[in-house]
């Protein structure tokens, strides 16, 4: 539905904007600037800071007959109200008049500014904000420049108050706006801020435990328009106008929240440059202008002094480091050795932190050695996301009334913080969103259904759910009760349709049975081939998908088979030991191991040579998101020691190897990606770049308008359709689950937490006392059974070891079922079967 | 816990709103808790959280803004001097100042024997009666207008007596 159009005149220049618009927003279209501190284009205007004041005139009307009334000259005659108005509560009004620089409405935002400051400290040499701070700049501009209040009555406030771990607060800075509240209350919904106390005195509070617990509690930090709110990594750290910047890709998940990487050259890092902080890149079709705490602070991996720097080659057992051309010679020979022998191939095992471009090269270069390449990833689908993910042109920020979304086998809040907030904010438009999880999740809230199912029959309850669609009869053991029907109805009769669906409690097998009834579920309701309809995966990694597209894809059965069989292995950005520790033999044998990595990880400590990689703040490159996004990063500093991009590895190697790999850059290579990927066709690195305009501004100089997340003017990616044309008839294989027996004890079930302890999160301390500590949760009933209390240890095997570790008791867990989270130090990959027994 | 010692004042505070609007018996059941503890716990913010599905920030913030509340331990009996614009124009500040040096404290602190507490607040609503003043006890809210120092310091003897022979 389009709202019509009401025109007015500001400052001399007419607009005509739609119905409701505020005439702060107006302005702003129009390029005129009113100076805003409380208001802010994303949330709901409260008119607190009186900042925005303006001279509004209305035609005026005669009150008998309601018609407007016409001066001698035929003109329409405009009352001006006796008092100035805010302009950021009041929506246009037809044939109105605005004044917004006249000289009462200067006149009274001098007042404003001048009470603002009477208590403000005045700090901006020491201050955070300093040089990109709004009170500072509409000072300038509107500031009286001397202060008629007494100094000494300046109210005095606290100055460094940590208000968790992660964002500090200077109370005397506060100019009591509530964009933080208001930004916690409404867009995030932790309503973990609040006021307290009264005028001069009102401060900000939180009394969460921890201090300040929300995922996303970074953005505050950006709206904030004065020094009030800081971040423990970026505090007393730089002066904006130090820093350089360099946009880039967040490396954690599968949204690919566009950044901007703060950059400067330090004495402390011998004069390297080094990241300073890392800031919310603008992309409306993406994460608009926020991004999780994850994506803000652990970023310090990429700089860690952990990194490796030279290459290394095994001699008498030892790794010791080489040069690159002696590393490629030993990388060469061995390798040629290892498969002139009689025994298996070449296996070639890429995860999903590569890049496009990376693991493009890494795959001719395998196959031109007859070897396999193997995706080590355990959720499956990515074949089915090429051909019916979500179309050209999806945005979850246009998902609305009418339109339907389903989350399975997914906690979204943890594992894709950007998207639990798009589709929250979704449900908040009027689209409906059901929620299917063995357990209960944050995304259930906004829930219009919740479809609660035991683990390990997450597929029989998609397939419940496609029987109520298509009635299939062979789809009749699986039919479901009434929910289930009504689920099905809402699939029907949608007008977009999407589904997001993850890995909790699946092994690889059942993930793809899983991916395969969605996808059914999506083309027999003619959800697919075009824009807000499709099938996401929520992948582990942020460039799953583009490693699907490039070409590689997970062995159903896992790495032991294959890896019995090669002679030779070689991985890029993977750390598959860590994951299973029984690989380790398979690898250690005779088999020539040669991994490209950025730290000593368990499976480089096996190899014969080990490649130093960049990481993704030194290199260019593109990532895929899960919606099918491919986005370009850019290099942000130099690059450490003798590191080398991966690609640029593969190529040097194969080129050693007699493997024609030539390219001069990675955007050479995308254009050999876009000649043999058939959705990535049209693809350049230029095409990439491409930054159209978007609202609401940001940054710069609209910097207190939208506060300081970058403007986007190095591109807002691409979204490559899926192979699917609408309309086409595509019947998908459905693998019916196979009935498992219940068996004695717990089911151990792998959850994904946002804070881990994964290589590429540990190294940023400033998340430290954040970060998940090693536990297993347990029902409380299951936990009385087994005679364990809260916190506890408790001890099970699992593949011939003993683990022991404290228990948590939480009702959310289901009977029956203990949660581990991943990438705390023991690892899962799959639900399996535990007996778990109290520690004495 | 509340919910054990009150579950029928609980429940009848909560019927007075819509199940959609539950927050809105924050202010009475932190009253409740006050009487109980003699000041709002974080126990209590966090039960009453609990209870109106609300934010334990949500509770606690409006503990700064209603003078009716606090969230730390004071004096049994608290004078609460309305110290708001017509007041102090009727010399509500000086009385304030007069009473806590008589009784030996700062505005805001209690006495030894923690007996009395002397708070400035915000306004009463009884400005023809300044300079004025409630006092806070374990038997409710009294108001006293048209005070002296000495008028009020013959109050306090009258509750610190009262206190003993109860």
């Amino acid at each position: 539905m389009t709202k019509s159009l009401v025109t007015l005149t500001i400052d001399g220049i007419e607009v005509s904007v739609p119905e409701g618009t505020l005439i702060v927003d107006a302005a702003k279209k129009v390029g005129i600037d009113i100076p805003v501190f409380c208001y802010h284009p994303k949330l709901h205007p409260v008119g607190m800071c009186r900042m925005c004041l303006v001279e509004i005139g209305r035609p005026a009307r005669d009150r008998s007959t309601g018609e407007p009334i016409f001066d001698e000259d035929g003109q329409q005659v405009i009352h001006f109200g006796p008092n100035l108005e805010t302009s950021c509560t009041t929506p246009v009004g037809e044939g109105w008049v605005i004044r917004v620089n006249s000289e009462k409405a200067r006149e009274g935002r001098k007042q404003i500014v001048e009470y603002l400051l009477t208590s403000h400290p005045l700090d901006c040499p020491i201050c955070d904000k300093g040089g990109e701070c709004p009170l500072q700049n509409l000072t300038m501009e509107h500031g009286p420049g001397t202060s008629r209040f007494l100094f000494d009555e300046k109210i005095d406030l606290d100055k460094h108050v940590p208000l968790g771990e992660l964002i500090f607060l200077d109370r005397e800075r506060c100019i009591q706006c509530a964009r933080c509240v208001r930004f916690q209350e409404e867009v995030v919904d932790d309503p973990v801020l609040g006021f307290t106390n009264r005028g001069r005195r009102l401060e900000i509070i939180t009394s969460s435990d921890p201090g300040f617990d929300s995922y996303f509690s970074g953005n505050t930090t950006d709206i904030c328009p004065v020094g009030a709110l800081t971040t423990a990594d970026f505090r007393f750290g730089a002066r904006p106008w130090e820093l350089n910047r360099a946009a880039s890709i967040c490396p954690h998940c599968p949204v690919g929240c566009n950044l901007t990487l703060n950059t400067r050259r330090e004495a402390r890092a011998e004069g390297r440059d080094v990241i300073k902080r890392v800031m919310p890149r603008q992309n409306e079709h993406v994460n608009e202008i926020w991004i999780c705490d994850k994506g803000r602070f652990a970023h310090h991996f990429a700089s860690s002094i952990e990194r490796l720097t030279k290459p290394m080659v095994r001699v008498n057992g030892d790794l010791v480091q080489v040069g690159w051309d002696e590393a490629l010679v030993r990388a060469t020979e061995g390798l040629k050795d290892a498969l002139g022998r009689s025994k298996g191939g070449l296996v070639g095992i890429a995860g999903g932190r590569a890049s496009n471009e990376d693991l493009y090269v890494f795959r001719r270069f395998i196959e031109g050695l007859d070897g396999h390449t193997v995706l080590d990833d355990n959720l499956a689908g990515g074949d089915l996301t090429r051909e019916m993910g979500v179309g050209r042109g999806t945005d979850l920020g246009q998902i609305g009334p009418g339109d339907v979304i389903l989350v399975i086998a997914s906690d979204l809040h943890e594992e894709a913080p950007i998207w639990w907030l798009r589709l929250k904010q979704a449900v908040e438009r009027g689209a409906e969103l059901i929620v299917a999880n063995a357990r209960a999740t944050r995304l259930d809230r906004y829930a219009a259904h919740i479809i609660r199912y035991p683990y390990r029959r997450a597929v029989q309850t998609a397939l419940g759910l496609l029987h109520a669609v298509t009635k299939r009869a062979d789809l009749s053991p699986f039919v479901g009760d009434k929910s289930l029907q009504k689920v099905a109805k809402l699939f029907m009769k949608a007008e977009n349709a999407i589904i997001f669906y993850g890995r909790e409690g699946l092994d690889y097998k059942a993930s793809e049975a899983l991916a395969q009834a969605c996808a059914s579920l999506l083309t027999s309701t003619d959800h697919v081939g075009r824009a807000n309809n499709g099938l996401i995966a929520v992948w582990p990694r942020v460039n799953t998908q583009g490693a699907w597209d490039m070409g590689l894809q997970p062995i159903p059965s896992g790495l032991g088979e294959i890896l019995e069989q090669a002679s030779a292995v070689y991985v890029m950005a993977s750390d598959p030991v860590a994951d299973d520790a029984s690989l380790e033999t398979l690898l250690r044998e005779d088999t020539f191991l040669v991994v490209q990595e950025l730290f000593m990880t368990p499976t480089a400590e096996l190899a014969d040579v080990v490649f130093p990689a960049r990481s993704f703040i030194e290199r260019e490159g593109t990532y895929t998101s899960g919606e099918h996004r491919v986005q370009r990063f850019y290099p942000a500093v130099l690059p450490l020691g003798g590191t080398k991009s991966d690609w640029r590895i593969v190529t040097s190697l194969a080129n050693a190897m007699g493997i024609e790999l030539n390219f001069p850059s990675a955007a050479a290579v995308m254009l050999a990606i876009a000649e043999s990927v058939p959705n990535y066709s049209d693809l350049t690195y230029q095409a990439l770049t491409i930054a159209e305009s978007q609202w609401p501004h940001v940054g710069g100089e609209s910097l207190y308008f939208g506060g300081n997340a970058f403007k986007n003017s190095q591109g807002l990616g691409v979204q490559v359709g899926p192979a699917a044309e609408p309309g086409e008839p595509s019947e998908v294989a459905l693998t019916m689950p196979v009935e498992e027996s219940e068996e004695d004890g717990l089911l151990l079930v792998p959850i994904t937490r946002l804070y881990d302890r994964g290589t590429t999160v540990l190294p940023s301390k400033v998340l430290h006392p954040r970060l998940e500590r090693l536990h297993i949760e347990l029902n409380p009933k299951d936990a009385s059974h087994l005679g364990v209390i809260d916190g506890a240890q408790v001890e099970f095997r699992m593949n011939g070891k003993r683990f022991q570790l404290p228990a948590r008791l939480v009702a959310t867990v289901p009977e029956g079922i203990a949660l581990m989270p991943r990438s705390l130090g023991v690892s899962v990959v799959n639900p399996i079967p535990v007996q778990i027994s109290s520690v004495e | 816990m509340l919910a054990e010692k009150y579950s029928s004042e609980i429940e009848s505070i909560l019927a007075k709103y819509p199940d959609d609007r539950k927050r809105s018996a924050v202010l009475p059941l932190m009253y409740l808790a006050q009487c109980e503890y003699g000041s709002v716990t974080l126990e209590a913010m966090i039960e009453i959280a609990d209870l109106l599905d609300i934010d334990v920030t949500q509770v606690a913030s409006l503990i700064g803004f209603y003078t009716l509340l606090w969230d730390r331990p004071g004096g049994k009996y608290r004078i609460q001097i309305c110290t708001d614009l017509p007041c102090a124009l009727q010399g509500a500040e000086e009385f304030a100042h007069q009473l806590c040096e008589k009784l030996g404290i700062q505005l805001g602190g209690t006495t030894p024997d923690g007996m009395i507490s002397v708070e400035g607040v915000m306004c009463l609503a009884a400005c023809n009666g300044a300079p004025m003043f409630q006092v806070q006890g374990p038997d409710g809210i009294q108001y006293h207008e048209r005070q002296t120092v000495e008028s009020a310091l013959a109050l306090i003897d009258e509750l610190r007596k009262r206190d003993d022979s109860g």
